[in-house]
């Protein structure tokens, strides 16, 4: 086609107005389904950390300091634990965030690493090290306050990344600090 | 027919775009860290090509010559937000694997390169053809490199461990290793064309 | 203060765009043949880094957010980019021809540069504020310089090198990268 103002005009606007409808029908289409897969993904983490539970979970959630979040599960109206969102700025490269299951005894039941930008073959461990039945570094089934065996604890850090095995347990206890504070307060 | 056959052949072997042209080398970097990886956003990339391809071959003669180049970003920005959208909706997995990525195929040479050399020129089926020539060549390639460095560095194929994993070296898995990888693979491929 | 200090350590030298998140990896491979076009490469992604995110972030928070229009996100971003590097270079050309004749040759490369729209994309995405997504854009541009150049001064030297044939070219500078990218590795970790 002739390369006349007009038509250069017409072509692109033209292009440009499909372009966008159609984007606009597409993005429609796929709102409900990018939502959804947030949020089974994250009762999927759920129901792998907790015991199991009827509540709509992700609709209770309790902010209980910057950044981290509680969610009380519930198996028909009785609370049966909770799982609580937390975070670390501490890591190798920036900041995790993981979501951390206790049940209504305070006994931690399980975690999962949501997001996290560590170190692949070192850092990146964390993700099943810390839940390694038997080995000296599993944190499953612990009650209290935990440490690293470097600083006197003991729980075995990643081999060659003590930074993020540290990140961690901080973050692991900052959960607890808030699982600890709302049982509490739920049974006084 | 032949010449179609013929147009994928070229596309994967005589010019393959990472390994004979060089292009597009972020995301064959950046998303090589393990094989799976590798083969998806060659997979994804390859998608967005034969779209790409397809659809400007249809519009050519709609297209004046002056503002085409506009026009081609236009429709490629448009396919990779699709794609983008779609995976999102349903494999959130692979999504965030890839990342920026995935916006990033915009400006991945090859696409911008393919529409203004051969599907502004050549009807729609050839353009599809070469679409999925080029762009099974920048998967291959891909894959290949994913294969080498995850097998290299955590002694693994596409997950299934090949020897133990302590034996890797790690350095393969990180930037370094992505470099000397696509490096030492280049030479192996000028080394075969040129015999 | 100390968070912009820490940004530019950071988008410089810890997180270096071209060794450890991979953009900008065709100029910096294409334009590293000798040091005074490194200098020049460098110099036009800085400008144009920081006049495009800085505009981005104007669309982006003014535009695209209050119309729930970020599907078409990566379309209007490109689009920016292309028209804003346009028209830097007539008006560069217009009025400074001296910077011209300096940058000038590198303006068109810069549209296809992923490390521009990679930035724009990651400010958007990490909802940093006006004057941080500026900084970052900038600390980030200079640390893509900073690798174009050194990897520049690395390959006169290679050039005055008998390299085997089928390594000579893009073969050996890849290499070259990966051994520059572990030095980096160096800085992996450090926080300010």
């Amino acid at each position: 086609m002739k390369s006349t103002l007009r038509n250069m005009v017409f072509s692109l606007t033209g292009l440009t107005l499909f372009v966008g409808v159609a984007l606009a029908v597409v993005s429609l289409i796929t709102a409900q389904p990018i939502a959804d897969a947030g949020r089974k993904a994250r009762i999927a983490a759920m129901s792998d950390i907790l015991p199991r539970f009827d509540n709509d979970i992700l609709s209770e959630v309790i902010e209980c300091e910057d950044g981290i979040f509680l969610y009380p599960a519930t198996l028909e109206g009785v609370a049966v634990g909770a799982a609580v969102e937390t975070y670390s700025d501490d890591g190798f490269s920036g900041r995790f965030s993981l979501i951390v299951g206790f049940d209504s005894s305070g006994v931690l039941k399980g975690y999962r690493v949501l997001e996290h930008a560590e170190t692949p073959g070192l850092g990146a461990k964390m993700s099943d090290w810390f839940s390694m039945a038997g080995s000296r570094h599993c944190v499953l089934g612990t009650v209290g306050a935990l440490s690293l065996s470097a600083d006197g604890g003991d729980i075995d850090a990643i081999t060659g990344a003590t930074i993020t095995s540290r990140a961690f347990i901080g973050a692991v206890n900052k959960a607890r600090q808030a699982f600890d504070n709302y049982n509490t307060g739920a049974n006084e | 027919m032949n010449n179609a056959l013929n147009t994928i052949y070229d596309g994967l072997v005589r010019r393959n775009p990472t390994f004979v042209l060089v292009l597009g080398m972020c995301p064959t970097l950046g998303t090589t860290s393990s094989a799976f990886t590798g083969l998806s956003m060659g997979l994804a990339t390859l998608l967005v090509l034969m779209c790409s391809n397809a659809a400007i071959s249809v519009l050519k003669s709609l297209i004046p010559d002056k503002v085409r180049i506009p026009a081609y970003i236009v429709v490629i920005a448009s396919f990779v937000t699709i794609v983008q959208m779609v995976m999102q909706a349903w494999m959130p997995g692979l999504y965030s694997a890839l990342g920026i990525f995935i916006p990033l195929i915009v400006v991945n040479c090859i696409l911008l390169g393919r529409a203004e050399a051969y599907a502004s020129k050549n009807n729609v089926l050839l353009s599809i053809c070469d679409g999925v020539g080029i762009g099974l060549g920048f998967t291959c390639a891909l894959t290949l490199i994913g294969i080498v460095r995850e097998v290299l560095g955590t002694g693994a194929v596409f997950g299934i461990q090949v020897y133990d994993s302590d034996f890797g070296a790690l350095l393969f898995v990180l930037a370094p290793g992505a470099f000397i990888v696509l490096g030492l693979l280049i030479a192996l491929f000028n080394r075969i064309n040129v015999k | 203060m100390l968070a912009y200090l820490s940004i530019i350590f950071s988008a410089i030298l810890v997180n270096n765009i071209v060794f450890t998140q991979f953009l900008g990896i065709c100029p910096f491979v294409g334009v590293s043949k000798n040091l005074d076009s490194a200098f020049g490469m460098g110099m036009a992604v800085t400008f144009v880094m920081a006049l495009a995110t800085a505009v981005t972030w104007l669309l982006q928070h003014y535009v695209l957010l209050p119309f729930n229009l970020v599907y078409i996100q990566t379309i209007v971003f490109i689009l920016v980019i292309a028209v804003l590097v346009q028209m830097l270079e007539i008006i560069m050309k217009k009025t400074s021809p001296s910077l011209y004749a300096a940058l000038g040759v590198f303006l068109p490369l810069i549209t296809t540069n992923c490390a521009v729209l990679g930035v724009a994309i990651i400010v958007a995405q990490k909802n940093f504020d006006f004057l941080y997504s500026v900084v970052y854009a900038v600390a980030t541009a200079l640390g893509f310089s900073l690798a174009l150049i050194l990897f520049a001064g690395i390959r006169t030297q290679l050039a005055l090198s008998d390299v085997p044939r089928s390594m000579q070219g893009v073969p050996i500078a890849l290499i070259t990268a990966g051994i520059l990218a572990m030095a980096f590795m160096v800085f992996s970790g450090i926080k300010l």
